[in-house]
C-alpha cells in the first residue's frame, strides 16, 4: 500500500475529526480571502474615487506649489511642456488645472473653498465633472409630493431619513432609497416629475461655476444664484469675482464635495490675476495599472526638470494612503489572529492523531516498518487535510467575490447615513483574484506543514518498546 | 542450522529506587524450526527477553546473535529493516492497523519488501486458506473476532517467510477454543514452513502443545526442556 492510500484511509479512522479541522482550515481561508478583496477593493475603490474626482494618477506642478500652495508658484501652460508630457508612451492626454482657494459667500453665510479651475471638455477625461451634476434632490415638498403618490411605506421611511440628499444617477438613487427593482418602472418617472434637478454645465469663458452639493447646502445656494468668490491672486493682487452656479455636482468624497467650486480654466486665470498660467497639469495615462504608473512616474521624473515637479496619486494622497495603511495592517492583524486559533486547532488535531497512533507506530516499526514512511502517511495526511480546506475554501470564495466584485455592498440605509457624515463612500467593493489569493492560502498551507512537524519529530524519537507498552 | 544464539545476556532496568534486573545472564540457543515456549510466572522477563531477540530494546550486557548478526552493531533505520525481512512479531492484541483489510494487513510486510503483485497475491491466499479466513478477506479488524485478528497477525508474521516469528502472549485475550486454534495453525505453519515459532505464554493449555519449554524465574532460565 502507497503511503498516499493508506494516509487517505487514515483520514477516515476519525471521520468527524477530519471533518471539522478541513472545515476550520476551509473557514480560514474562505474568510481570509473575502475578507482581504473586502478590504483592498474598498482602498481600491476609494482611491479610485479620490484619483478621479481630484488629484488623477499624475500630475505636473511647479516645483514649489505642492509645499505651498500659493497662486504665486504657478507654471506657464506652454505648448513645450505639453509637448514633452505627451511624448511618454504611456501619456494620452494633458488636463490642465488651476487649483486655488478663496473665501466663498452667499447672502450672509460665506465659507473657505477650494477653486478648480478646469477645462470643461478635457476635464471630461478625468472627473468628467459634468456625469457628476445633481440629478435628483430630495426637498421636502418634493418628498411630500411623491408621498402624497401611492408609494410603498419602505420608500416613505427612507426619503425621511435621506431627506435633503441628492443623486447625480438613477441607480445611486435606487440604491441608497432601497427601491427595489421591481419598483423602478412605476417610481422613477415619480422622482422624475418631482425631484429632478435642471443642471447645466459650461464652457471656456462662461463667467459660470459648478458648486459641490454639500458646499451649495452650506451656502443656501441653488442653480441660477451669484456665488462671489474672494481671494489671493497672483503678485500680490486681490482676486475676487462673481460667477452664476450654473450647476451643482455630487462628488464621490464627501470631504472634496464640501469645498469645491469648479470654474472654467480661463476664467479662473482671470480671476487669480494669472492668464495663460496653471497649477498643475493633470497627465492622462493610457495604462493606469501600479506597474505601469510608476514606469510612467520615473519616465517623466527624469524628462522634465526643474522648476517642474512630478507627483503620485499616492504622493498627492497622503493622508488617505496613510490612513488605509494603518486600516490595511489593522485587517492584516485580524487575520493573523484567524490563522492562530485555527493553527491551534490543527495543531490539536495533529496532536490527538500522533498520541492515540503510538502503539500502532510501536507495531509498525516492530514488524518492519520505517520511521521515514510513517512520518511520509502523517505528511500525506495532513496535507490532505490542509488541501482540502483550502480547496474548498478558494472553491467558495471566488465565486462569492466574483459576484461581490459585479454587486459591490451598499450599506443598507442607516448605515450608509452615519458612514457619509464620517467622509467615506457608503460602499464596499470587492477586489478582483489577486496575490492575495496566492498568499493566504499559502499561509495556510505553511501553518498546516508546520503542524506536522510534531508528529515527524515523534515519530522519529519513537521507542518501538515503550510504544507497544503503551 | 542455528538461527539466534544469546550469549550471557543481561538487562538491568535502572528505575528511580531500585535496579531491577529483568534479564539475568541468558544463555540460550535454537534451530532452525523450532516451536517453543517461554513460561514463567508476571514479571520474570518474557517479555523483555523476546523484545531484545526481535531487537525493539538491548541487552545492558551479553550478546544476542540472530542469523549471525549482532543487532546492536546495527543502526536503527537497519535494525528495523532487518526485522522488515528476518522477524515475524505478533503481539498480545491490536496487532492490525485497523484502516486495512485482513488482505492487506497480511501483504504489508511484503509490500514493504516490494514483492510483485502476483507473488503477493498467492501467499496471501495461501495464509488466508491456512488461518481459514478465505472467506474474510476484505474484513478490516474491527469486523473481526479477537481470535480471527490474532489469526490475521500470525499470517501476516509469517508473511514473508522469516526466520522466526516471536509471539509475546499471543493467547492471552483469547478463549480455550480460540487458543487452541492458534495453536494449531502456528503448529501447522511451523511444520509445513520450517519456520521457528518462539512465544511466551502463562498458559498450560500452550505450554502443552510446545515442543520446547523454556522456564524464566526473575531474569534466569530455570529449566530448558526440549520434549518429542
Ligand atoms: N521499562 C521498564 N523499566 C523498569 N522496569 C521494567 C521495565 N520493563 C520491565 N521492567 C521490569 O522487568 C521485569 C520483567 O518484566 P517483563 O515485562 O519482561 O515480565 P514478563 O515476564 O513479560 O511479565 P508478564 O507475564 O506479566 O508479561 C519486571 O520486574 C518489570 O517490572
Ligand atoms: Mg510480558
Amino acid at each position: 500500500m502507497k503511503n498516499y492510500k493508506m494516509a487517505w484511509r487514515n483520514l477516515w479512522r476519525n471521520k468527524r475529526r477530519t471533518v471539522i479541522t478541513a472545515s476550520s482550515v476551509f473557514f480560514a481561508v474562505f474568510f481570509a480571502l473575502v475578507m482581504r478583496s473586502l478590504q483592498l477593493g474598498t482602498y481600491d475603490s476609494m482611491y479610485k474615487n479620490i484619483i478621479e474626482s481630484y488629484s488623477g494618477y499624475i500630475q505636473v506642478q511647479d516645483e514649489d506649489f505642492w509645499e505651498n500652495k500659493i497662486v504665486d508658484n504657478v507654471f506657464k501652460n506652454s505648448e513645450e511642456l505639453r509637448e514633452k508630457i505627451t511624448a511618454d508612451r504611456n501619456v494620452e492626454d494633458v488636463i490642465p488645472r488651476f487649483e486655488s482657494f478663496a473665501l466663498a459667500s452667499s447672502g450672509s453665510r460665506s465659507k473657505g473653498v477650494m477653486v478648480m479651475g478646469i477645462d470643461p471638455e478635457k476635464e471630461k477625461l478625468l472627473s468628467d465633472v459634468e456625469d457628476k451634476l445633481v440629478k435628483y434632490r430630495l426637498t421636502d415638498e418634493a418628498i411630500s409630493a411623491i408621498k402624497s403618490e401611492e408609494i410603498p411605506a419602505y420608500l416613505e421611511k427612507n426619503m425621511d431619513l435621506f431627506h435633503g440628499n441628492s443623486y447625480s444617477s438613477d441607480g445611486r438613487l435606487q440604491i441608497e432609497l432601497g427601491i427595489k427593482e421591481n419598483d423602478e418602472e412605476y417610481l422613477m418617472p415619480l422622482f422624475e416629475k418631482y425631484a429632478s434637478v435642471k443642471n447645466g454645465y459650461f464652457s471656456m469663458g462662461d463667467n459660470a461655476a459648478l458648486v459641490g452639493d454639500r458646499l451649495a447646502r452650506y451656502l443656501g445656494l441653488e442653480r441660477g444664484d451669484t456665488i462671489i468668490l474672494v481671494g489671493q491672486a497672483y503678485h500680490g493682487h486681490t482676486a475676487a469675482g462673481k460667477y452664476v452656479i450654473k450647476g451643482i455636482v455630487k462628488i464621490p468624497n464627501p470631504d472634496i464635495e464640501n469645498k469645491i467650486v469648479y470654474l472654467p480654466v480661463d476664467v479662473c486665470q482671470t480671476l487669480y490675476y494669472a492668464d495663460g498660467m496653471l497649477t498643475s497639469m493633470v497627465v492622462h495615462l493610457m495604462d493606469d495599472d501600479d506597474d505601469a504608473i510608476n514606469n510612467t512616474l520615473k519616465r517623466l521624473d527624469s524628462n522634465i526638470e526643474s522648476p517642474y515637479r512630478i507627483l503620485g496619486w499616492k504622493e498627492m494622497n497622503e493622508t488617505l494612503v496613510q490612513q488605509l495603511d494603518a486600516d490595511n495592517k489593522s485587517g492584516i492583524i485580524m487575520i493573523g489572529i484567524l490563522y492562530l486559533v485555527i493553527a491551534f486547532g490543527v495543531f490539536g488535531t495533529v496532536l490527538m492523531m500522533t498520541a492515540e497512533r503510538r502503539r500502532e507506530f510501536g507495531v509498525l516499526i516492530a514488524i518492519g516498518m520505517q520511521k521515514t514512511k510513517m512520518a511520509g502517511v502523517m505528511v500525506y495526511e495532513m496535507l490532505y487535510i490542509g488541501l482540502l480546506g483550502i480547496l474548498a475554501g478558494v472553491a467558495i470564495a471566488l465565486p462569492s467575490i466574483i459576484y461581490g466584485y459585479h454587486h459591490p455592498i451598499h450599506f443598507p440605509s442607516k448605515f450608509a447615513k452615519i458612514w457619509e457624515e464620517y467622509g467615506f463612500e457608503p460602499v464596499m467593493a470587492f477586489q478582483w483574484i489577486d496575490k492575495y489569493f496566492l498568499s493566504q492560502s499559502l499561509v495556510v498551507a505553511i501553518i498546516v506543514l508546520v503542524a506536522v512537524i510534531y508528529p515527524v519529530v515523534k515519530i522519529r524519537n519513537l521507542k518501538e518498546v515503550n510504544a507497544i507498552k503503551a | 542450522m542455528k538461527v539466534l544464539e544469546l550469549f550471557n545476556v543481561h538487562k538491568v532496568y535502572n528505575t528511580t529506587h531500585v535496579e531491577v534486573h529483568a534479564v539475568n545472564d541468558v544463555c540460550l540457543e535454537f534451530e532452525e524450526g523450532e516451536f517453543a515456549a517461554i513460561v514463567g510466572p508476571s514479571g520474570s522477563g518474557k517479555t523483555t527477553l523476546l523484545n531484545m531477540i526481535g531487537g525493539l530494546d538491548m541487552p545492558t550486557e551479553g550478546r544476542i546473535l540472530v542469523n549471525s548478526t549482532d543487532l546492536s552493531t546495527l543502526k536503527s533505520s537497519a535494525i528495523i529493516d532487518f526485522r522488515m525481512r528476518n522477524i515475524g512479531f505478533v503481539f498480545q492484541s491490536y496487532n492490525l492497523i485497523p484502516v486495512l483489510t485482513a488482505k492487506e494487513n497480511i501483504e504489508f510486510i511484503m509490500n514493504l519488501q516490494k514483492w510483485p503483485r502476483k507473488k503477493r497475491d498467492k501467499r496471501t491466499m495461501e495464509l488466508l486458506k491456512a488461518v481459514g479466513l478465505e472467506d474474510r478477506v476484505d474484513s478490516r479488524p474491527a469486523q473481526l473476532s479477537g481470535g480471527q485478528q490474532q489469526r490475521v497477525a500470525v499470517a501476516r508474521a509469517l508473511a514473508s517467510k522469516p526466520r522466526f516469528v516471536l509471539a509475546d502472549e499471543p493467547t492471552a485475550n483469547l478463549d480455550t477454543k480460540s487458543t487452541e486454534n492458534l495453536l494449531d495453525i502456528m503448529e501447522k505453519l511451523n511444520r509445513e514452513e520450517n519456520i521457528t515459532f518462539i512465544f511466551s505464554t502463562h498458559d498450560a493449555r500452550v505450554v502443552k502443545k510446545a515442543r520446547r519449554v523454556i522456564t524464566l524465574e526473575d531474569g534466569k532460565v530455570v529449566s530448558d526442556e526440549i520434549r518429542e
